[in-house]
């Protein structure tokens, strides 16, 4: 499948899909959204890459070690659950606040981005983990 | 300084150093024994440090709170009883490390040996310690768990490690567990896992022994007692626990963690003695164990084998006493008890130490190589001949005394039972003192008299440098101290000790001399049939071995490896028959209970299934949408290749996510459509490297039966959301109510699908993305392992 029009139109999609996913992510806890659909739009977006340059190519000059995201999104998942107790509240306990922002006027901010974003990461780094191990296969 | 923060740092200091040995013993290579040693010698001091306190009849108790919910606090409780086993372990604890900076060669992982001991030694010291019987359990499975290590210290002897795993399953599994089930129950009849609140409330304790449960209770907590002090038939453990270094054996294996059974038997006393089925279980147990025990240390030939027996036919008599005390005046079996206790520990860890001096200067631990080592080596043979003198029961030692007041309540308790007892019990005593007597004279005998045995020993054997002699000749000297003056060791721990047990204070008078007894009678008896016994002792030791020849399966041994020895073969059967390779043998019994498990409420309940009405009035757009669904489902039923196959698949997905969407659910609608295109990207990935392109041939009867199959499960789904979602079947109130209120109140979020993921039940998100980082690294195990085989 790597062909002239893949690799043109994922030049064009991926991009455009890793600013959704993020947006995703960001806005999910107002809007449909979240940390595991922006995964896995990520996570898609990625393949979309991996499959139209081939693994091997796009090795080159993209390869991350996704095993690292999984891990490190466990951790912050898991760091954000004890934060709350650090903090004096229960297990996982989130607070919010609103903040006025320029041009996005106001904002809701609430704590439990910080575990959205683990699971965020945990969803790219197992997807893409296992996917890429078995394309390599 | 307070006394509570004292007991707690005698707790944790070894806990504490324990982490630090490692890089403490890059620092000072292998002096890391005398820092080990140091602390061993700060808890015992420490100890010191409040024992006027508990002389003077007070208990030390202070607790905080843990884990509130279900009650259990962490808390300490000091009396008599907890502080003689903690003495034990500290003072021991001293001894041995001292022993062990020479005792083990300096090439040896020595970091982790003192590392495993302290933590054995802070374990020990908890568990006496902890005032909450989890807390208990705790620090209880932790001296099983450090014992394991232990024992398995030589990782690449296969002995070691078949040791290990035996103490492991039995002191810890088997024994830890029952425990455990124990505590719960204990727990469940007052209430509460306080142990001082139960030893203190005498209204409890009537309740626990009239309770359905208490017999269960007894028995489960029993069973791990007699488990951790190689009782009854759990005694097979501790021969081969022998394994483990020769100190390590006179510390654990002897003087503590063995003491642990007793101590917890000493600790329920005052809340199940007094009843049958105390005496029957305690002391029965006792009994029989002593005698068993004591003639099959006749065969050993192991020296260290022969003490193994020989401290599990003396703990026998420490538990037979504690049991005695349903039909008898309590202060007399359990002074006696406790006082064995103490003295068992001293000579019988004096004797291990000796062993280890003997092993390692002589390179022999086999009784039948050595011999006449009397002038070569002659103070380690003084020491030995006080250890073993003092076990045979002689006088002026410390275990003749608590021999003799074994006998007198043997006797008692023999006259309050009645016939037959009145003889059977003092004559099972007597056989087990003639036992005893025997084999702690072959100790002598067989290392230090008779001829020389030039073929085996070395040339040149010597008494070892006064490292490994001043442990020993320590507690040698505390054996005769204790013998000749029972004065000290009874009103400064044995007095505090007992009214720990049996929760009165009393004074104890003992001397060494009390007059013409039947206890004396019976002790003139016991050497004067020890010495017969001894004449035919070789002749025993054959008898034996013709007897396990001619009757391998006579012998718990056998059965036990037969259960678990061949444990991995035995699953391994039992799971062929449940993991039989084709997905199509899961997915059968999976989808038969998932219709049964729907269809049997349905059926018992009655549930009234009223006539359903039929609505087709959806619109023409929607309707198309669901055409298609048919359609593509049959395709990829019907499709022969595997592409095409994939590809209806997908588009069904596709088509639900557009059915989300008509349905308002934005974010089910995304991740559908998001999933389905990597679930159709990995499926390409996946079919492609299949080879043949056309699904296999299905036999017709198997074909039909799949269809039959197939049309019940989408049968029955049909039917449950038809009736769902018509009300009929009647309908739990709706959970979305709530989280619509509060999730704008609570959170501040408007998307309630997030809201619910990462707030409300952000506890499964996390477990959910767990099971996501375990499928990972399943998957990469299974894909490198494969590789791995290529």
């Amino acid at each position: 499948m790597t062909t002239l029009i893949t690799q043109t139109i994922a030049k064009v999609v991926v991009p455009l899909c890793v600013f959704l996913s993020i947006s995703l992510l960001l806005t999910g806890h107002d809007q449909p959204g979240g940390g595991f659909i922006g995964g896995v739009m990520f996570a898609t977006a990625i393949s979309l890459l991996y499959i139209s340059f081939g693994l091997d190519d796009s090795k080159k000059f993209f390869n991350p070690d996704w095993s690292l995201y999984f891990g490190f999104g466990l951790l912050l998942a898991t760091a954000a659950g004890i934060g709350s107790i650090i903090a004096g509240y229960n297990l996982l306990r989130t607070d919010y606040t609103y903040l006025q922002l320029p041009l996005f006027g106001e904002v809701e901010l609430s704590s439990a981005i910080v575990f959205d974003i683990g699971v965020y990461l945990v969803v790219i780094g197992g997807l893409l983990f296992i996917f890429k191990k078995m394309g390599e296969d | 300084m307070n006394l509570p923060i004292a007991v707690v740092l005698a707790i944790f200091l070894p806990f504490f150093f324990a982490i630090l040995v490692p890089y403490l013993e890059r620092i000072v290579k292998h002096n890391i024994g005398w820092f080990s040693a140091l602390i061993g010698l700060i808890s015992f001091l420490l100890l010191v440090l409040i024992s006027p306190e508990i002389i003077r009849g007070e208990v030390i108790h202070y607790s905080v709170s843990w884990i509130p919910s279900v009650g259990v606090d962490f808390g300490i409780y000091v009396d008599g009883l907890s502080l003689l086993i903690a003495f034990l372990a500290s003072g021991i604890g001293f001894l041995i490390m001292a022993y062990s900076t020479e005792y083990m060669s300096h090439r040896e992982d020595l970091a982790r040996y003192y590392q495993y001991i302290l933590l054995f030694m802070g374990s020990m010291i908890g568990m006496v310690f902890a005032s909450n019987t989890i807390q208990l359990f705790i620090f209880w499975e932790l001296t099983s768990i450090t014992s394991f290590l232990l024992i398995g210290f030589w990782r690449n002897k296969p002995q070691s490690v078949y040791g290990a795993k035996k103490s492991l399953i039995l002191t810890a599994g088997f024994g830890g567990l029952a425990l455990l089930t124990g505590i719960l129950l204990l727990r469940a009849i007052t209430g509460t896992f306080d142990i001082p609140t139960i030893l203190a409330d005498e209204s409890l304790k009537v309740l626990i022994k009239e309770h359905d449960l208490f017999l269960g209770t007894l028995f489960l907590i029993f069973i791990g007692a007699a488990a951790k002090s190689a009782q009854g038939p759990f005694y097979i453990w501790l021969p081969n626990a022998m394994e483990a270094p020769t100190p390590v054996s006179a510390f654990l294996h002897s003087a503590t963690m063995v003491k642990a059974g007793l101590y917890l038997i000493g600790r329920v006393h005052p809340i199940f003695s007094g009843t049958e089925a105390w005496l029957i279980m305690v002391a029965g147990t006792g009994l029989v164990t002593m005698v068993v025990a004591g003639f099959l240390a006749l065969r050993q030939t192991d020296i260290k084998g022969l003490l193994a027996y020989s401290t599990i036919s003396q703990l026998a008599y420490i538990m037979a006493m504690y049991g005695y005390t349903t039909y008898q005046d309590p202060s007399l079996g359990v002074v006696a008890a406790t006082y064995h206790l103490l003295n068992h520990a001293t000579f019988k860890a004096t004797l291990f130490l000796i062993v280890g001096i003997v092993a390692h200067e002589a390179a022999t631990r086999d009784i039948k190589k050595l011999g006449g080592l009397r002038k070569e080596m002659p103070i380690t043979f003084v020491i030995a001949t006080i250890g073993a003198l003092s076990m045979a029961g002689v006088p002026p030692l410390n275990g003749f005394l608590s021999k003799e007041m074994f006998y007198e309540a043997s006797v008692d308790i023999g006259a309050s039972l009645g016939q037959p007892y009145n003889l059977l019990i003092p004559m099972i005593a007597v056989i087990a003192g003639v036992l005893t007597f025997a084999y702690s004279i072959k100790i002598i005998d067989g290392i230090f008299l008779g001829k020389r045995n030039d073929e085996h020993l070395p040339k040149k054997v010597h008494d070892p440098s006064i490292i490994m002699l001043g442990p020993a000749a320590i507690l040698a000297f505390i054996v005769v101290l204790f013998g000749i003056f029972p004065s000290i060791p009874m009103s400064f721990i044995i007095e505090p000790a007992v009214s720990g047990i049996i929760l009165e204070d009393i004074s104890i008078y003992a001397s060494l001399w009390h007059g013409f007894t039947v206890e004396l009678l019976m002790t003139v008896v016991t050497f004067g049939l020890g010495i017969i016994i001894y004449k035919k002792y070789d002749a025993i030791a054959n008898w034996q071995d013709e007897f396990n020849k001619k009757h391998p399966t006579f012998s718990l041994n056998y059965y036990y490896d037969e259960i678990f020895g061949n444990a991995t073969e035995n699953a391994k059967k039992i799971s062929l028959k449940f993991q039989v390779g084709p997905i199509r043998a899961y997915l059968f019994p999976i989808v038969l209970i998932a219709i049964l498990s729907v269809l049997f409420p349905i059926i018992i309940l009655s549930v009234e299934l009223t006539p359903i009405t039929f609505n087709f009035e959806t619109p023409p757009y929607e309707l198309i949408v669901f055409i298609l669904i048919i359609t593509t489902a049959v395709m990829a039923a019907i499709i022969p290749s595997y592409l095409p196959a994939v590809i209806a698949v997908s588009a069904l997905g596709f088509l639900i996510g557009i059915v989300f969407i008509f349905l308002l659910a934005p974010d089910l609608a995304i991740t559908q459509i998001l999933a389905e295109t990597l679930t159709t990207i990995i499926f390409v990935l996946v079919i492609s490297k299949v080879p043949q392109t056309f699904k296999e041939k299905i036999p017709r009867n198997i074909l039909y039966r799949d269809i039959l199959i197939s049309l019940t499960v989408a049968s029955t789904v049909f039917l449950i959301m038809l009736y769902a979602t018509q009300g009929i079947i009647e309908p739990f109130e709706s959970v979305s109510h709530y989280f619509l209120e509060k999730s704008i109140l609570l959170t501040g979020g408007h998307n309630i699908v997030n809201v619910i993921l990462v707030d409300f039940r952000s506890l499964d998100t996390l477990g959910e993305i767990v099971v996501i980082f375990l499928a990972a690294l399943g998957v990469y195990n299974l894909l490198h392992s494969r590789g791995e085989r290529k």
